[in-house]
């Protein structure tokens, strides 16, 4: 089997790419996702050498920080755009299938800068094979890394199957009940922590799974966006399946957002003051900026550059709910007492910030120069 | 009227029993008498120095809680360790079993194989658990011996400053110091307890003095109604 070329850059044309980023010629974006990889894969370093205790801000009150935010965040984006690849496939067959290969290529990206900022989060990753050897069942987060690894396998195998001309229907299926297995059971990771009102819902599976489809939608557009723009100018409109996407995604996420604020602004159980707390966050950023303004830009603008800032609005205001929801939890102590704070704050370290930075570092700058490289090409004579 | 040193005595009787017992038929258990704790904080620095917990790791602190309301409102002292749940919420959410129940109902963590997830911590309704991130009193590079030594928890050998076996980056907590009972000695906190407020034993041993005193008082598990059945009682 030829991978070279195909399923990854051709070895000339990569190193021609290399040679132009160091003749100065990369532009822009690829200068910075090349600074923020330095810089974050630096402080990754940091955290991995001087250990947690020096390098971030997560404590006992608030156990997990910025980098499981993260960590959700990239993973609901992989989803959904193994979402947009079934969909666009299924309903869009030929207007779709020119994307088909950068979309598949984001949705392994993007869960491999998951992984990362995973990593630097786990107290002792050189553990992680008991996962093999000493597995509880009756774990979510077990389950996860189950359904995890089929994810991995499968859309790494429909990106091959696509670059190879090879696309398999069943392959295509397969990837999308794996990935709402997959997501759904992080879901319920938080949504089974019944000590917690603010994640205990059994909403959750369902929340995460609709703002996937919404953040993986967010960046295919505003990928197809950047690429439109290059090829058919400012002015030329973009195939509709992505704006429709992205007002399905809208719609589905105010489902969500907006009763998962309800049922808990009703709810009397310790705990629930959470979303009280959280109330500003979810409807500004949640619901007006995050819903609202992206859904009028839709309808007031058809050409690429509309739907970029869409994109990253989107993609921005996600992140910031994304990390409402996974600090949220721990914003009221289970335990409380005089001498623990009321409401607890959490403000990420330079260096757990640093981890977001190479996260989306990576997803950038793998994505450019592979672009650069050709590789979402049309195989000649196969793809398209 | 019993002394200090008589209840204690009386409490290692009730120990030695129980120790004659296979491990299924025994239950640890601890009662905290609220009216008796005077906030000295001895079973927390106790439990520090058996322990060796770092920085701001507490497995048993005492927390300050205002009860009433205004203006009848008082402060009471609430000792809080591990509750040892029967139906904890820790265990099952532990992806690779570093966490169990133990048959005398202790709830245990695997230092060898916690990956250091902190699940567990999020899981817990009662904040019992602790991340272990590597903080010394005295700093990185001047730490001291006590800090890096080993600390006997759970009747094994983990040394802080080897890598592999360090607790450095696991989940810690609480574990009625079954280091210490398994010897015959009760926990370092009941032992320390300066107003008697403390007891441990066998809730399965009728003759027991903890069993005595419960039967006697007004008492309360704490969070109860979660469902998680906590093996530690408070007298009221």
């Amino acid at each position: 089997m030829r991978f070279d070329g195909i399923v990854l850059p051709d070895r000339a044309r990569l190193r021609e790419a290399v040679d132009d980023i160091r003749k100065g010629r990369g532009g822009i974006s690829l200068y910075l996702s090349l600074l923020g990889l330095l810089a974050g894969f630096l402080a990754i370093g940091c955290i991995f050498l001087l250990g947690h205790a020096h390098t971030t801000n997560t404590s006992d009150l608030v156990p997990w920080g910025i980098q499981i935010t993260t960590y959700v965040y990239f993973v609901l984006i992989s989803t959904g755009c193994t979402f947009v690849n079934f969909f666009g496939a299924i309903f869009y067959e030929e207007e779709y299938s020119p994307y088909a290969s950068r979309v598949m290529f984001l949705a392994i990206v993007t869960a491999l800068a998951a992984f990362i900022s995973l990593a630097t989060e786990m107290g002792r990753i050189d553990r992680m094979y008991y996962f093999l050897i000493s597995p509880n069942p009756a774990s979510p987060m077990f389950w996860m890394s189950v359904w995890y690894a089929a994810d991995i396998f499968i859309i790494v195998l429909e990106y091959i199957n696509i670059r190879r001309s090879r696309h398999s229907r069943k392959v295509m299926w397969a990837a999308f009940f794996v990935a709402v297995v997959t997501y759904g059971t992080l879901g319920s990771l938080f949504g089974a922590v019944g000590s917690r009102a603010y994640y205990y819902s059994a909403l959750l599976p369902i929340y995460f799974l609709f703002m996937a489809f919404l953040t993986g939608g967010a960046l295919c557009a505003l990928v197809a966006a950047v690429e439109g723009r290059k090829t058919l100018g400012d002015g030329s409109p973009l195939p509709a399946f992505f704006t429709t996407f992205l007002k399905i995604g809208l719609g589905l996420a105010l489902f969500a957002i907006f009763w998962r604020l309800m049922i808990g602004l009703t709810g009397h159980v310790p705990g629930s003051e959470a979303f009280g707390l959280t109330l500003f966050d979810t409807l500004f950023f949640g619901i007006f900026l995050g819903v609202v303004v992206p859904f009028l830009l839709l309808l007031a603008t058809r050409g690429p550059v509309g739907l970029i800032f869409t994109g990253l609005l989107i993609l921005a205001t996600q992140f910031k709910g994304r990390m409402d929801l996974v600090v949220g939890g721990f914003r009221v102590p289970v335990f409380r007492a005089y001498d623990i704070p009321e409401v607890v704050r959490y403000t990420p370290s330079v260096f757990e910030a640093l981890v977001v930075v190479a996260s989306v570092s990576l997803v950038a700058f793998v994505y450019l120069v592979c672009d650069r490289s050709g590789l979402f090409e049309p195989v000649p004579g196969k793809e398209g | 009227m019993e002394t200090r040193e008589d209840i204690l005595e009386i409490m290692r009787e009730d120990l030695k029993r129980a120790l004659q017992k296979t491990r299924t038929e025994r239950r640890w258990g601890m009662a905290i008498d609220l009216r008796r704790c005077i906030g000295c904080h001895a079973c927390t620095t106790g439990c520090m120095s058996e322990n060796l917990t770092p920085p701001g790791m507490h497995y048993r602190p005492v927390r300050e809680e205002e009860i009433g309301r205004f203006p009848n409102v008082s402060l009471r002292f609430l000792p809080r360790p591990c509750m040892q749940c029967d139906s904890p919420t820790c265990t099952p959410v532990c992806p690779v079993k570093a966490t169990y129940k133990r048959d005398d109902g202790i709830v245990m963590i695997d230092y060898r194989k916690c990956i250091g997830c902190r699940y567990c911590l999020v899981a817990c309704p009662y904040g019992a658990r602790s991340a272990d991130v590597g903080h010394y009193y005295t700093g990185e590079m001047k730490k001291q011996t006590y800090e890096v030594e080993n600390s006997g928890e759970y009747g094994k050998v983990f040394r802080r400053k080897t890598h592999w076996h360090s607790p450095i980056g696991n989940a810690r907590k609480c574990h009625f110091c079954i280091h210490r009972v398994e010897k015959g000695e009760l926990t370092r906190c009941t032992a320390t307890c300066l107003g008697h407020a403390t007891y441990f034993g066998d809730l399965n041993d009728q003759k027991s003095l903890i069993n005595k005193v419960i039967a006697k008082a007004n008492t309360f598990r704490y969070r109860e109604e979660l469902g998680t059945e906590p093996r530690v009682i408070y007298i009221v």
